[in-house]
């Protein structure tokens, strides 16, 4: 999986607050360690959508990336995570 | 009064994330030499964001599941167990991440390895003779 970018990142301190405020529990945490894996999978998630889209135009010839590609990527993105 | 924190909080968690979803979408088109609308880009954003909303619920069960409170690793790589390239990819990245802890504790096992090894070497010349 090619790395886009390996200066842009999400920030862990958002990564962790957006894990944090969708647990049910009060008690449970997040290690650090956890935080940055779960920061590599964002941006993952994040490529993929994005390369599928591309594709997707690119099939269609298509130069510019518009909403109908990523919608017809996008059931089988959500499948693959 | 606890409910607009949340919903602020909320918006500026969403703003930071699509700040850097449109900086990654905009990278890697531009490497594909294509454009990109920024409906779309708003699009995979929201879509990020919610399914950072599925992730932690996941994690939260399976680290429930493990009668654990504090989420780790092992709960990550098990949401990535659906397709085996991302799965060996998000384990390939956190033996980077244990590499660099390790880096931390490498002296002191240095040295206790060093004793060890000439124990052994010791062991394995009185064996061969």
């Amino acid at each position: 999986m090619a790395n886009a970018g390996n200066e842009i990142a999400f920030k862990k301190e958002t990564v962790a607050k957006l894990l944090t405020r969708s647990f049910k529990e009060d008690k449970t945490k997040v290690s650090g360690d956890a935080v940055l894996l779960m920061t590599e999978m964002l941006k993952v998630f994040v490529e993929e959508a994005t390369r599928r889209a591309v594709k997707q135009a690119s099939s269609e010839d298509c130069d510019t990336v518009d909403i109908e590609h990523f919608e017809k990527i996008l059931p089988q993105l959500l499948l693959d995570f | 009064m606890k409910m607009d924190e949340d919903e602020a909080q909320k918006q500026r968690l969403k703003a930071a994330v699509h700040y850097t979803v449109g900086s990654l979408c905009q990278h890697i088109v531009a490497e594909c030499e294509k454009q990109i609308t920024k409906q779309t880009i708003a699009a995979i954003a929201e879509t990020a964001f919610r399914q950072c909303d599925i992730f932690a619920k996941d994690l939260e069960a399976f680290a429930r599941h493990a009668k654990r409170h504090t989420v780790t690793v092992d709960d990550v790589k098990l949401t990535a167990r659906r397709t085996t390239a991302l799965y060996n990819y998000i384990h390939q990245k956190n033996e980077e991440l244990a590499l660099n802890n390790q880096e931390l504790k490498e002296k002191r096992k240095k040295n206790a390895a060093k004793r060890k090894s000439k124990d052994m070497e010791a062991e394995e010349n009185e064996v061969e003779d």
